[in-house]
């Protein structure tokens, strides 16, 4: 049964990766769209821990959801706003 | 039952990625700035990070497999138990590395990008190949003449 939870939950969060990664590729406002990457990063965490990868986790969350942004924002900081 | 429905879920996740892949390369290829380039290249990094930690999972029945993480390591026979319900821990160890080296391409991408709009004042590659190269130094020869 814990098996079947498992999956069930992976594949919740891979669909709704595919919902993030499509917003954040349309999406016009640069700033929005690192905020969906982020949430998509988030998912991918949950499917990393989920297929028994502990130690991904421990690196890919902060790398994904930390830092990734982080010099993202700033580099639109310094550059446009908005996708033409 | 679980027999056909967790094939099924993981079929789901393996087809998901794909999609992610596809839709992040359109990103890549057909969106013009390139600060949209670079969070699609991401995501495209990623989803193939995926697909590699997705291909050493494996389905043990009635649980859910163990993390290739060694407990029973004072006897003989931990490893080898362990290696008859955990995941393959090789593509795990090279998703690690490809994370951090991933990391270090795109801080020099945004200093590149930000080398780019300091240079020519936008970062939409449609107004990049519309801008005419000027050589500074025959422009200063001009201005002297």
């Amino acid at each position: 049964m814990i098996d079947l939870i498992a999956a069930l939950l992976m594949a919740v969060a891979a669909v709704t990766s595919i919902v993030f990664t499509y917003l954040a590729v349309v999406e016009k406002n640069l700033v929005q769209a690192v905020v969906f990457s982020a949430v998509q990063s988030t998912m991918y965490a949950l499917i990393y821990f989920l297929l028994m990868a502990p130690d991904i986790v421990l690196v890919y969350l902060p790398v994904g959801v930390g830092i990734y942004p982080a010099i993202v924002l700033l580099l639109i900081k310094k550059t446009d706003k908005v996708d033409e | 039952m679980n027999e056909l429905i967790i094939p099924y879920l993981l079929t789901v996740v393996f087809v998901s990625f794909v999609i992610n892949l596809v839709i992040a390369l359109y990103g890549i290829f057909a969106r013009p700035t390139l600060v949209k380039k670079i969070i699609a290249l991401t995501i495209f990094s990623d989803s193939l990070n995926s697909l590699a930690i997705f291909v050493g999972y494996r389905v043990v029945s009635g649980r859910v497999p163990a993390p290739p993480v060694v407990v029973n390591y004072t006897s003989p026979q931990g490893p080898a138990q362990l290696a008859k319900v955990a995941v393959d821990p090789l593509p795990q160890a090279l998703v690690l590395t490809a994370i951090v080296i991933g990391l270090a391409v795109t801080l020099f991408m945004v200093k590149v990008t930000m080398q780019v709009h300091r240079v020519y004042g936008t970062t939409s590659v449609r107004k990049l190949e519309r801008i005419e190269y000027v050589n500074k130094e025959e422009k200063s020869e001009g201005v002297v003449e």
